[in-house]
This record gives C-alpha cells, structure tokens and sequence, in this order.
C-alpha cells in the first residue's frame, strides 16, 4: 500500500509536561497562572499539570516563571508530540501510550526528589553517599571471607 | 462493508521503532479491522510480570506481558490477538512464543504472532489478518460440517490452480493446471471439473474462491465467497480427514509458501504462514525431480526407497540446495537417496521455520499438492515422530474447503 | 549551556533537573520531535520510517533486530552531539523509546565509549536521603560542566 504525504503542524515550536505534586497548589492553580502568563502560548490542562507548546523561548520563559509557584513541587519534561495529538491519544490507540507508564513510574518518586530540593535550598543538606553503578560483584560476599565462615563453622 | 470492525488487539514490541507500525494499521484497515493496545496500569505491568514469571528484561515486553495478561483474564475486551515482535530477537522471540501459547490455552480468542523486519509490508500482513478477522467474523459459516446442494471451490495457488465440484457432501468433479495467467488456468480447471461432474455452470448453486489469484476469480466470476487460504484449507483438511471435532494442526506446504495451523474443531486458533526461501517449499522438490530426471509424481515412491542420511543437504536457500543436488549426483549418490535428503531437507526446513510457532497437537494432517509426495509425509512424520494423515483428495484442499464453505450461501440466496 | 544526554532517555526527573539547572536535555523528545516536524512520508506514530532501521546500521550490525537499529538512529546523534550525559542505571521500567533492553545496553555503552564525554552515573532514590544524595550529585555535575563547556 502507497504511503500518503505527512505534513507537520507546529513546525518550529516546542511542548513541555508541568506536572504538579504538590501538598499546597492543585493543578487548576497552576493552569490559572499559566493562563495569565501565557502570551499566546498554546496550554492544555491535563490531570497532573498542563501542557504548553509554542516557541522555544516563550515555552522557556513561561516554565520559569511557572516554576516560582512552588519550585520544589513542580517537574517539567520536554515532549516531542504536539499536544492532543491523535497518534499518541488514548482513545485512539486503546490503551495508554508507553511513555505513560514511565511517567506513572517516575511521578512515584516525586517525594523523595522534593525532598532533596529543600534539603538543597536550605544549604544545609548533609554530606550524601553517592548513589552510582553497581559493579558485578558488588555485594557479594568474598571468597576469603566466606573461608573464614565456613572455617569458623568447625572450629 | 457495513460490519463492525474486528477488534484485534496487538502485543509488540519494535514495530513503531522500525517503521512498520503503519502497515500493521494499513493490513488491518484492508479487512475492517482497527488494531488496539489493551490498556492496562503500571501496577498491572508490575503484578503480571511477578505472575506470568518469565524475567524480561526489556520494558516493552513487560508490558506485551500485562497486556495478554489483561486479554487472559478478559478485562480488556478483544475479537482477535496479534503479537509481533522483531526478527532476530532472542528475548522478544521466547515472550512472544510463551504469549501465543499461554493466551491460546487460556481463552479462545485467534492468534497470529509474527516476527518482522523493517522491510515487512502490510501485503504480507494482509492474509494473516484476513484470517484473524475471519475466525473472528464468521464463527457461524467456519462451524459449517457438511457440504450442501452443488457447489464449487477454486483454488488459485501460486504454483497451480484447482477446481471441484461438490454435491449432497461428495466431490464429483476435479480440475487441476500449472498456474499461469490466473483466469486462464481457473477457466480451465473449472471447465474440466464440469466435465467430470456433467454439470453446467448454471448448475452450480455456489461458488468460493481461495489462494493467491482469488480476489481476481472471484470478482471476475462473481463468487460468493473470497477467501483467504489459512482458514479455508484447514477447514477442509479437518473435514477430509474427519477430524472435526477437537484438535488438529494443519500442515501445507505449499509452492511459494508454507502454513501450519493449530486448529480447535475445525478453527484455526494459531497459525504461521511463511517460509524464507523456495528451498523450504514444493518448488525445491520440483526442482529436485527435474535434476534426478523423473516426474514429480514419481519422486515420492523414489524418495521412499532412498535413505535420507547419507546424502547431505540443507535446501535454506534454493541455490545452495541446488548446489548440494547437483553435488551429491556428481559424487555418485543415487537418485533414491538424493529424493529422500531432498524431502528431509524441506520437511526440516518447514519443521525449523514454521512448526516452532504453533503447538503441534495430534492427529497432524498434511495437505496440498506436496502431501502427495509420500517421502516428504514420511520425513515430517519422523520429524514430528508421529503418523501423519494425508486425507483422500488433499491436493484439492482449497477447492474442497472453499465448495464446502460456499454451501453455506445457498440458503441465503 | 551543556546539551546533557539523559538515559533513560524519556525520563520526566532527568530532563527537569537538567533543565532546572539550565541546561538542555537530549532525549527521546528530542529525536521523536525532530521526525514529527519533519515532512516525510506518513508513517504514524512516531513518523519512524523503514529508513531509521537503516540509518541505525550506523551504530549497529545488519543481524542485530531492526527495532533496536530504529531507535538507534534516534540516540546515535544525540549521543554525538552531547557535551555530557547522565545515566540511572536501575531503569528497569521504562517503556516505548526506551523498552528495549538491548537498545538501552547499546546506548549505555555508546556514552562511555565516547572519548572525554564527562559522564554521571546515578540511580533511582528509594528513600528520602537518596533523594537528596540523588538532586545533590545532578547538580554539582551540571554545575561543573559549566567550567568545562567555556575553557
């Protein structure tokens, strides 16, 4: 079967997810603020947030200022679909596109990452282990050690 | 077509990353069907993947797991299951056979799984969702145990064409040509099947078309029914044999392409359709006649007293099968012997290829002009090491499935 | 400004702390808006033709399966262009662009082989000091790309 043409809409701009988890601000307070500043910015309330498409620079600007509401409760992520977009809707594809799911994952943590962002805004926060890659082994118990139990044992 | 679509729910992982998400929907829309993704939640990903217990690691085949999990356990409803994941894949391949099997012994909805690449085309697709949209649609006419008034079928196959005339549940006359201009080869099969029956074409009541060439016969003869091979050529294989009530698989090897069928009374719940080259089809064994300098008819009773083993031969592709063909002969190899690794090659071809992908539950019937060659049915037989039925008329298969079929359009008429 | 590769590369945390701190994030949205943007033959969802899978040969063999191919043809130049990346190494669920496990193992080794590309290895906070332990290290690395980027 041929393949018809595609012809991009919204060349040139950009969208962002805001969600909102906050104890204080629910998502209406934030679309309402969005509204007020948005300088003909295109924003579309969803339940964890809003989303916002239009150029780069504005989109940039109106996050910041959005942001100030509630700095450590607020998490944006770049898109790359216009909002509403039919492909990428629910209803048309019958369930929830994946990157759904990752969001459902990460909004999850949003506590312990709201957490690290007023322990950073004190100033305060207390010196941290690093969290990095797990080597292969790590954890394991080592051979030499495991002799010594095992040594231990029958004694 | 004013029916509702066919719901068929899609288990993946890759087609939208390899560009082939579009033909899936393209094949799909070809035979009112829409394509759709259970929904399901994270917890749900969580519970199923802990349940099911197969250890993907990729994120999308969890999810491809709560998704047929959701089907299974019919909170999300579908009319038919389409699982494809990437070709080449060891991880993608062992979920998508253990989905296919769990969700074919769990409910009874029809399932296709298939293994793409960037290059698969919704042409290829198109069969395989036409008979998922079939069993799906027309449960009542695939229920169908006997052939009534006159009918005919025609079979337009790639490599030949085939007509019978069907009446009161027996077969009174057959027609059969090498396929080459598609009407020209139907006009003949069906002139001749007339002949044998002493019917008239204004005798028959009904008519159905299946293979290849079927969308032109049968808009060109104005057939009641057009139908795709899958579900016609196991209906009639499970209606020859006599075995329509319980399981089956239906095995075909046919000229181009090559179909195994998992069938539950007389349906076919799971089926694969393919072959990568000619060398694992009818055409390698053709070709092997002509090398050895006997008629294919001939080939299967030399094949019988030959001994597979001795000659080496792996007909993955036609040429290097070929090559293995002419050095075998070169070497001194007699031509029983050579017929015999010729059919082992093939079975083992459709055996590596094809009967991975379904459940092979008995009785295993093999159908198709091939099923005629008794040194392939003997080599599939040993491959499977089970006795394999061949049923009476199975070259005609199509024809006899599509007449039987038909039969059910006389009454609305 | 660093333009931070961030895997997995639809993470929502990632692409806000990187661009909290002023910086761009090279993501999954990134490539997925670059094709959505672009006219092309139709070829929805994600407007990824058969061309990615052979775009992606690039970075992968012509036997590796089609689908990681096609999605590395989305990270490949991102990884690239990137002046630095960030990697959570426990992203076990994570979907769509990034539901491949062999991609992911492909693209994780990608970014380290990348000569001098200052990299942040980090996992997932599972309490509320891993979370601080979490936001302090992505931003004393951002911070230091600054240095970096302008010498």
């Amino acid at each position: 079967m041929s393949r018809t043409e595609y012809i991009p809409t919204y060349v040139g701009t950009v969208t962002k997810y805001v969600f909102i988890d906050s104890p204080d601000f629910t998502p209406q307070t934030l679309v309402i603020r969005a509204y007020e500043i948005s300088e003909g910015l295109l924003i579309k309330e969803t339940c964890f947030g809003l989303q916002v498409t239009g150029e780069p620079e504005k989109v940039k600007n109106l996050i910041k200022e959005l942001r100030t509401v509630d700095p450590t409760h607020i998490f944006v992520k770049d898109r790359g679909f216009p909002p509403g977009d039919t492909r990428r809707c629910r209803a048309n594809l019958g369930g929830a596109r994946p990157g759904y799911y990752g969001h459902e994952f990460e909004s999850g943590l949003f506590r312990y990452i709201s957490h690290g962002l007023k322990e950073l805004e004190k100033n305060t926060a207390p010196t941290v282990t690093r969290l990095g890659k797990k080597k292969l082994d790590e954890g394991k118990l080592p051979l030499n050690k495991l002799v010594e139990i095992i040594n231990n044992e029958e004694a | 077509m004013n029916e509702h679509p066919v719901r068929i729910a899609q288990i993946s992982c890759g087609p939208e990353h390899s560009g082939v998400q579009k033909e899936i929907y393209d094949a799909a829309e070809a035979v009112n069907a829409e394509m759709f993704f259970p929904d399901v939640t994270l917890t749900d990903i969580r519970r199923s993947y802990d349940a099911f217990g197969l250890e993907a690691r990729s994120g999308d085949l969890k999810l491809a797991i709560a998704r047929a999990m959701a089907l299974v356990e019919q909170k999300v409803e579908a009319d038919a299951v389409f699982i494809a994941t990437c070709f080449r894949c060891a991880e993608a391949a062992t979920v998508r056979n253990e989905l296919r099997r769990y969700i074919h012994e769990h409910s009874d909805l029809p399932v296709v799984s298939y293994s793409f690449t960037e290059r698969t085309t919704s042409g290829t697709l198109l069969t395989r969702m036409e008979a998922l949209t079939t069993i799906a649609r027309r449960r009542a006419l695939l229920a169908r145990e006997k052939q009534n008034g006159t009918t005919m079928g025609i079979d337009s196959g790639s490599a030949t064409t085939k007509a019978v005339v069907m009446q009161d549940n027996e077969i009174i006359g057959t027609g059969w040509l090498p396929s080459t201009e598609v009407m020209n080869s139907a006009n003949g099969v069906i002139e001749a099947a007339l002949k044998e029956a002493g019917l008239e074409m204004t005798d028959i009541e009904a008519i159905g078309t299946t293979g290849y060439g079927r969308y032109l016969v049968g808009e060109k003869l104005g057939v009641d029914l057009i139908q795709e091979e899958l579900t016609v050529n196991s209906k009639g294989a499970v209606y020859l044999a006599d075995r329509q009530h319980g399981e089956a698989t239906v095995i075909d090897i046919g000229g181009m392409d090559n179909k195994a069928i998992s069938v539950q009374d007389g349906i076919p719940g799971v089926f694969t359709m393919g072959g990568i080259c000619a060398g694992a089809s009818g055409r390698f064994l053709e070709l092997t006649a002509q090398r050895i300098g006997v008629d294919i008819t001939e080939l299967g009773p030399i094949a019988m007293k030959g001994n597979s083993n001795v000659v080496p031969m792996n007909s993955y592709c036609i040429v290097f099968g070929t090559q293995s063909l002419v050095n075998a002969l070169a070497k001194g190899s007699s031509k029983e012997d050579v017929a015999a690794a010729a059919c082992r090659s093939v079975a083992e071809q459709v055996f590596e290829q094809q009967l991975q992908e379904v459940d092979i539950k008995e009785p295993v019937i093999m159908v198709g002009g091939t099923s005629l060659i008794e040194g392939l049915v003997h080599e599939m037989g040993e491959l499977l090491q089970t006795k394999i039925l061949v049923p009476h008329h199975s070259q005609y298969i199509g024809s006899v499935g599509s007449a039987l079929l038909a039969s059910g359009f006389i009454e609305e008429k | 400004m660093a333009k931070v590769f961030i895997f997995p590369a639809t993470s929502l945390i990632l692409s806000d702390m990187v661009e909290r701190w002023g910086h761009e994030a090279l993501g999954a949205a990134t490539g997925i808006r670059e094709r959505i943007q672009t006219p092309s033959l139709d070829s929805p969802p994600l407007q990824m033709t058969p061309e990615d899978p052979k775009k992606g040969l690039k970075y992968a063999a012509v036997e590796v399966p089609c689908g990681v191919r096609g999605r590395m043809a989305i990270y490949g130049p991102l990884i690239e262009e990137a002046d630095a990346a960030i990697i959570i190494n426990d992203a076990d669920l994570s979907f769509g662009c990034m539901g491949c496990a062999r991609t992911n193992e492909l693209v994780m080794f990608m970014v380290r082989q990348q000569k001098g590309l200052p990299l942040l290895d980090i996992k997932y906070p599972e309490t509320e000091d891993e979370g601080v332990a979490f936001v302090t290290q992505i931003k004393e690395f951002l911070a230091g790309l600054e240095g970096e980027i302008n010498e």
